[in-house]
């Protein structure tokens, strides 16, 4: 068994092609074929086999009645795009009268809407002409066309100049590359075809620019419960694996990537997967992102994030400036260390306050104030609950150097949840509580200084590891990691971070002082101003623009690619 | 004197001896974006044949209102934009474009036929031509989000809007917003007496119940009713002139005879106290609906003193309104 695991894992990686090939042919090859879904009928009409069981089945699936709003839209819009003659007339038509007679919601997020006029685009423009009693809007085909047009052009320029608003996320990733790949494959008008490439490779680089083998790392608009600490497991996973050959794709291989290999199957340019996988020990990384809309209780209706990520050979150490970014599923910051197989592994560590309340559910959505929070909980199962270790608090404030993290909490008397919680993993192989107040422990070949600024204890995580709990509403922590070849041991470590000078205090509001381990003499306040006028769209060595600028320069060694969106140019140097 | 025609018919309508019930259904328990979604939309009741859904399944429509030209035509609050429904509800079309999104509510004008409006999570729009077009109708109101809309029924161009910092009124169709009363707190519904025109009353989120008796220029706190609770619905008896119905969450369904002077809880029979919408049956005296959250639509014969199920089991309406039998 030993043996069977280690040729797994040294198995060469097959290439691109293969990939895909490998990823079409497991959905076309369902354990039921009785009860197959959408994604086998695609998956076989892209290999041109069995249209006769694709139209039996479609037609089935059809009759039963269309379900999932813009989750049914996608699927069978790629159904439409890869038919190629090989549909029955019977299939057709009653795809075809399924957009008439079945009202998709629209959702309440981008990604919602992407997937809905991505749809509407593709298929719209599939039947030109079409009055609107034949559509379920009532709008006629060419309304339709360029209503959807427009969203898609908006989308395109507000994130290029402003930063994408569900970002960086580990399992939405997906859904916002897939429609770029259906635009990639079938838009027939050439600019949008070019646009949506460029978008694809936007989307790619981002993300190429902050995994590490092929995991999400850092802060993440949306990720959830399982992913937030087995941060592997997720469609970005899947994607790193498929686009740059990159650490381990989940078992299904992630429905959103299956749709991106029937649809363009864009392979990335070589300066993108040079991005992904040569990469220096040691790559600091900001961007700019959009909060989610907000409907209350804000000014702007999408604020900026600024997000900071440091990535090392065997770790990365990842933030946002904190506050409630995002609607519950948001993750603020971590550490995430390198393993070898990284299934089922917790390779990661961080610190949140379990915030839960209408003051998020009322801004990002919009719920009656007694239901909300039962609602949420129904899909979220840990929304409403103090144990949690996934969502964004209004009560925390972040700062980072490299690979110092500062996390600050001042969290309201009279707070649903007045404490904070630490995520200590089961596989964190060391976990010393120093005299010092350090707590020290290694990840991989991580080292971790961690600092309460307030007393603790710890209580145990159903399925591993231990929770820092401290109930004190003036509270923090001080983050310091370093590499283990930094450090022969766990005392030379231990030596270094204990000489530090640090100086905390918690009245009248949470304060330190701290020279980092790589020099930097850092002062973070609670509540105390700060500057981000000049944080750009994307600031590193792989990817630079500014604000406003609607483009972006992917950067390794001499090679550089510049996509302007302004010009629908793509440029090689 | 087509105003004339429009004004009569709006009378019609708020006499309602043959006026219909609509609701605005969501069967939503356990229903997330995505999900198989049953039930769900608009749905009229006709006294023989029960309750017919009317057009597709739709999972947020807030609440809907007809144009007093022709009241065959509904105009919905919906979460995919504003649909302009025809034939009585039976033939949609969605009327907005990827501006608007998640609409919270719609009220067309009493005196002019085409004219309507609507609250979205962005401000307040207006058309003027029956949907075809849509301008934005919001200057003057600082914080954009509003819950309700009512258009008053007896002095043309003004309008009501309850919104997340107080409550706005224009006096001129819609062109400017001041804000008239409940500042920094969120109102959740606006609702003109069908017997005194310049009375209105407000429901807010945890401020109870606002009034207004010089037509929404100023309000003052309606008495202790329901505060520090979210007023969901207010429901005026068209036939009882000093009859009042409020419902929302924790209060079950509170009922005054005296115009407000007094309030008692009507909630016996009711599974629980959370209330999402009221209305009183314009032909049957006494008769009240309640939409009771994930239960079922209940209905009293007493005003209130006794309830029964009345279907809908497991879910929510948003909105009860009657409108005239012309809108079959």
């Amino acid at each position: 068994m030993i043996a069977l695991m280690l040729a797994l894992l040294l198995a060469p990686v097959p290439d691109f092609t293969e990939r895909v090939k490998e990823v079409i042919a497991h959905n076309a090859q369902p354990a039921a074929l009785e009860t197959a879904g959408y994604a086998t009928i695609a998956a076989k009409l892209w290999r041109k086999e069995d249209p006769d069981w694709c139209s039996r089945r479609l037609v089935e699936i059809l009759r039963e009645g269309p379900r999932g709003d813009m989750f049914w839209m996608f699927p069978v819009t790629a159904i439409a795009y890869l038919d190629k003659g090989q549909l029955s007339g019977a299939a057709r038509r009653t795809l075809r009268d399924s957009w008439r007679t079945y009202m998709p919601f629209r959702g309440d997020t981008e990604n919602h809407w992407l997937l809905y006029y991505t749809s509407m685009y593709l298929m719209a423009q599939k039947w030109p002409g079409e009055g609107g009693e034949l559509w379920f809007n009532g709008k006629s085909s060419a309304e339709n066309f360029k209503e959807a047009e427009e969203w898609i052009l908006w989308w395109v320029d507000t994130t290029t100049r402003r930063g994408q608003g569900e970002y960086d996320c580990t399992h939405y990733i997906g859904v916002y590359v897939l429609p770029m790949s259906y635009l990639a494959a079938w838009a027939e008008d050439d600019t949008m075809r070019k646009r949506a490439t460029m978008m694809l490779e936007y989307l790619l680089a981002d993300y190429a620019a902050e995994q590490l083998d092929g995991i999400y790392v850092g802060s993440h608009a949306r990720t959830d419960d399982q992913q937030v600490v087995e941060k592997w497991n997720g469609i970005s996973s899947d994607l790193g694996w498929l686009l740059f050959g990159l650490g381990m794709h989940t078992p299904s291989y992630g429905s959103y990537p299956f749709y991106y290999a029937v649809a363009s199957a864009y392979e990335p340019p070589e300066i993108l997967k040079r991005i992904a996988t040569e990469r220096p020990d040691g790559v600091l990384h900001k961007e700019l992102k959009r909060t989610r809309h907000r409907w209350r209780f804000h000014k702007e209706q999408n604020g900026e994030v600024y997000k900071t990520t440091y990535l090392r050979s065997d770790y990365a150490v990842g933030s946002d400036q904190g506050g409630l970014l995002q609607p519950v599923q948001q993750h603020s910051w971590d550490v995430t260390w390198k393993v070898k197989d990284p299934r089922g592994v917790h390779n990661t560590l961080f610190t949140m306050h379990p915030y839960s309340g209408l003051l998020e559910l009322q801004a990002y959505f919009t719920f009656a104030p007694d239901p909300a929070t039962e609602v949420v909980y129904r899909s979220k199962k840990s929304y409403d609950s103090p144990d949690k270790l996934l969502g964004g608090s209004p009560y925390e404030q972040i700062m980072q150097d490299r690979d110092t993290v500062i996390a600050l909490y001042d969290i309201a008397p009279g707070a649903r949840f007045p404490h904070i919680n630490g995520f200590f993993s089961k596989d964190l192989s060391v976990v010393v509580e120093d005299e010092s107040g350090w707590i020290f422990a290694r990840g991989g070949d991580a080292w971790i200084a961690y600092y309460p600024l307030a007393p603790y204890s710890w209580k145990p995580i159903a399925g591993g590891g231990r929770r820092l709990f401290s109930p004190h509403l003036k509270n923090g922590v001080v983050l310091q990691v370093a590499a283990a070849s930094e450090f022969a041991t766990l005392e030379a470590f231990r030596d270094a971070i204990r000489k530090l000078p640090l100086e905390v205090q918690l009245q009248p509001a949470p304060a330190v002082r701290f020279r980092s381990l790589r020099g930097a003499d850092l002062h973070f306040r609670y509540g105390q101003e700060r500057d981000f006028s000049s944080w750009k769209l994307f600031d590193g060595p792989f990817l630079q623009a500014e604000r406003n600028s609607g483009n972006l320069e992917l950067r390794h060694g001499s090679q550089r690619r510049l996509l302007d969106f302004r010009t629908l140019t793509v440029e090689e140097k | 004197m087509r105003w004339i025609l429009w004004l009569m018919l709006a009378a019609s309508a708020a006499g309602q001896s043959n006026a219909r019930l609509h609701a605005c259904v969501v069967n939503a328990k356990e229903w997330v974006v995505g999900a198989r979604l049953a039930g769900s939309g608009l749905f009229r009741l006709d006294g023989v044949a029960g309750w017919e859904q009317l057009g597709f399944v739709h999972p947020m429509i807030l609440a809907a209102d007809y144009d007093r030209g022709d009241p065959a035509t509904l105009y919905l609050a919906a979460g995919n934009g504003l649909i302009r429904a025809r034939d009585g509800g039976r033939h949609w079309r969605v009327t907005t474009g990827w501006e608007v999104t998640e609409l919270r509510d719609v009220t067309a004008d009493r005196f002019l036929a085409g004219t309507v409006y609507f609250a979205h999570t962005a401000g307040i729009r207006k058309s003027s031509d029956g949907g075809e077009t849509w301008v934005d109708a919001d200057a003057g109101i600082d914080q954009k989000y509003c819950e309700s809309l009512q258009a008053d029924r007896a002095q043309q161009g003004r309008i009501l809007a309850g919104c997340v910092n107080g409550i706005f009124l224009s006096e001129d169709g819609g062109g400017r917003w001041r804000r008239t009363g409940a500042e920094g707190v969120q109102v959740r519904r606006v609702v003109q007496s069908p017997h005194r025109p310049m009375e209105w009353l407000a429901g807010t989120q945890m401020a109870g119940l606002l009034r207004s008796r010089d037509g929404g220029r100023t309000w003052e706190a309606a008495g202790d009713v329901a505060v520090e609770r979210n007023v969901y619905d207010i429901a005026f008896d068209p036939g009882q002139e000093d009859r009042i119905a409020v419902g929302g969450w924790s209060t079950g369904v509170l009922v005054s005879e005296d115009n407000g002077k007094s309030w008692e809880r009507r909630s016996k029979g009711l599974p629980r106290w959370d209330i999402w919408s009221l209305a009183f049956d314009p032909g049957k005296p006494g008769r009240l609906y309640a939409s009771v959250h994930e239960e079922a639509l209940h209905v009293s014969e007493d005003a209130g003193k006794s309830w029964r199920n009345a279907g809908f089991d497991g879910s929510y309406i948003y909105r009860l309104q009657f409108f005239p039998e012309a809108a079959k």
